[in-house]
């Protein structure tokens, strides 16, 4: 009873289309069970996420033959009306179970190494146990690949640091203080990336916002979205004994502070570390400001070679990730008992069937 | 037939942190980017050595070993390689091994050089008194010499987080504050011990010489440490000195300890009789 999933992601359809083929969590019970009422499968998992709708089935048809049902109940089930050529991906072993391993491992996800698709695959698993979808094959599957998440995570360097402005902002903050509980941010300008920064550093723990812009209604603004206060712009130095992380993403066309004011604002702060974020463009802190005992400062370009920096040593990861998984999956069909055990030596290896109703419809979604 | 002693013991026990040492320096060119089970199993199997060296002595001579400079060189280097191994149990401060080995090695070497390790017809730091006033000021010397750890690490990782921005977002030492707070307590803790170890000698010294006090090479020199952490605890605590700079004095200081305690202590009649 092998293994197969039909599922579209980030990488094949448009979010218009995946959120036409979304399933809300209360509905997934009853789409498990009819997928098994319908004789397609034996059993099913149907994980959906904002950037993926996948069902994963163990079935006793002919693979070619349950793909092509399962694609046609989620469309039917969705009451999918929109373009034909929908790009879904058709995958059975052993590259069904691959594509699982790289999914839950965060792999195949928007952003490269993240960590929150393991949780989200859990619940889905665990919604389709809790319904009685599962068996004996999936059940190992999904098993061992939260398994598989867990070995590229600690083996490789995949998950380590930040691939986003705001995300390393946050951990450049996580390496100068001891806890971001008791830091104070503030918030110099309404930009939309200073607003993300200051998000994600609320998101890690910083509850101490203060929030000011030229115009006191827009700070006052972002200030009650965020949970903060808002201070007129004349008066922010004014608070700049309490601040710890400063966010700067103002249109000023010169230096908002440079390192003489900058000087003068310090004693107040009796040695306690300073971070300054600058992702103004033109920048508004004097960069010479990074020259004063226990003042850090970022500017954009900084961030962003950060984070690309991130990005790249991921990206040269995927290549023992990918032997890890491919590993995995070979001890796993290898032990697998009945039907679904290694072939016998000589024997040629099944072909995966990737085939599409639509010819012009993408096959695997790993396929470049 | 070759018999092992314990200054064999601990002789391998220096072999290993060396290692630990040349592994350090890998790790540092590498910006500290992955976590090193690898030094903490070295140091840890280096510490069991010095344990072992350690109990056979003390066992052989049926007494605490702390009566003379290759023991209490020991001592001090035992109490840091033990702090590490508790402190590195928390994997996020393993990376700590990195800085604690070449200090271990060098008080190894240190210790193991010829002429230290004496034994006349009574120790040379008579207990009890005496000995807990050995026993003390060691431990302070400790405490002091982690704080110098500490303070490296500190210095290095904000020397990165201004310089070299990308290093600093990879690597895995604690927070600024962190090591600052740890940095501060051991000065505190270390200069506790000191005070306290201090008196004890004093007291001794009454005992045995009629006097608090002794114009003695390593009572003056002893003083003069005790000054110098005393001031850096002010320092920190009255003037809010900044990190950076109380971590180069923790060096300074735990460096002016370790290059001038054995001289002092040749000067001493009262110390090297």
């Amino acid at each position: 009873m092998p293994v197969v999933v039909v599922g579209l992601s980030h990488r094949t359809a448009p979010v218009e289309v995946r959120e036409c083929l979304a399933f809300p969590e209360a509905d997934i019970p009853a789409a498990l069970a009819g997928v098994r009422a319908r004789g397609l499968a034996a059993e099913a998992v149907i994980l959906c996420t904002c950037n993926r709708v996948e069902l994963y089935a163990a079935t006793d048809l002919d693979p070619a033959a349950a793909l092509a049902g399962l694609r046609a109940y989620l469309l039917e089930n969705r009451r999918y009306t929109g373009p034909a050529d929908v790009a879904f991906y058709t995958l059975s072993e052993p590259q069904s179970l691959e594509h699982l391993f790289r999914v839950v491992s965060g792999l195949d996800s928007m952003v490269l190494g993240e960590t929150e698709i393991a949780g989200q695959a859990k619940k889905a698993y665990d919604l389709a146990l809790r319904a009685g979808a599962t068996g004996r094959r999936l059940n190992r599957a999904f098993q061992r690949a939260f398994s598989v998440a867990k070995q590229v995570r600690t083996e490789t360097q995949i998950q380590r640091g930040s691939v986003s402005v705001a995300s390393v902002a946050v951990d450049l903050a996580e390496r100068i203080f001891a806890s971001l509980e008791r830091c104070t941010v503030m918030v110099l300008g309404a930009g939309d990336t200073g607003e993300k920064a200051a998000k994600a550093l609320l998101s890690r723990g910083a509850h101490s916002l203060v929030v000011t812009n030229r115009s006191f209604e827009r700070a006052a603004a972002l200030a009650a979205e965020l949970g903060g206060r808002a201070v007129p712009f004349d008066d922010w130095s004014a608070e700049f004994a309490r601040v710890d992380i400063l966010i700067s993403s103002t249109a000023a066309p010169g230096y908002v502070l440079d390192r003489a004011r900058l000087a003068a604002l310090l004693p107040a702060r009796r040695g306690r570390p300073l971070l300054l974020i600058d992702i103004a463009v033109p920048r508004d802190i004097d960069p010479a400001v990074n020259q004063l005992d226990g003042v850090f400062l970022y500017d954009i370009d900084d961030l962003q070679a950060i984070a690309d920096e991130a990005l790249r040593q991921r990206q040269e990861e995927i290549a023992r990730c990918e032997q890890i998984i491919r590993a995995r999956v070979r001890d796993l069909l290898e032990t697998a008992p009945g039907p679904l055990a290694a072939p016998a030596p000589g024997a040629a290896p099944a072909a995966p069937v990737t085939a599409s109703p639509d010819p012009a419809a993408a096959g695997s979604p790993h396929a470049r | 037939m070759f018999e092992w002693t314990d200054r064999h013991y601990f002789a391998l026990a220096v072999v290993l942190y060396g290692l630990a040492t040349l592994y350090a320096v890998f790790l540092w060119r590498r910006g500290f980017r992955q976590d090193n089970r690898v030094i903490y199993i070295l140091l840890l199997a280096g510490a069991g050595l010095h344990s072992i060296a350690m109990l056979k002595r003390g066992f052989s001579f049926q007494r605490c070993p702390v009566t003379n400079l290759y023991e209490a060189t020991l001592f001090v280097a035992w109490t840091v390689a033990a702090s590490y191994l508790v402190f590195g149990l928390v994997r996020r401060f393993r990376f700590v091994g990195a800085f604690a080995a070449p200090l271990l090695l060098g008080l190894g070497v240190f210790a193991l050089m010829p002429g230290l390790d004496r034994h006349g017809p009574q120790p040379e730091f008579r207990p009890p008194l005496s000995s807990l006033h050995a026993t003390l000021v060691l431990l302070a010397y400790g405490a002091f010499g982690l704080a110098g750890v500490a303070a490296l690490m500190f210095v290095k990782q904000e020397r990165d987080l201004k310089f070299n921005k990308a290093r600093a977002a990879q690597a895995f030492l604690p927070s600024l504050q962190r090591l600052e707070v740890v940095m501060v307590r051991l000065l505190q803790v270390g200069f506790g011990l000191l005070t306290v170890g201090l008196v004890l000698g004093s007291g001794w010294l009454k005992q045995e010489r009629g006097a608090y006090f002794l114009p003695d090479a390593k009572i003056l020199w002893s003083l003069f440490i005790w000054l110098l952490y005393l001031s850096l605890v002010v320092a920190q605590g009255r003037f809010w000195q900044s990190g950076r700079r109380l971590a180069w004095a923790a060096m300074g200081a735990f460096a002016f300890v370790m290059l001038t305690f054995w001289g002092f202590n040749l000067l001493s009649d009262i110390h090297h009789p």
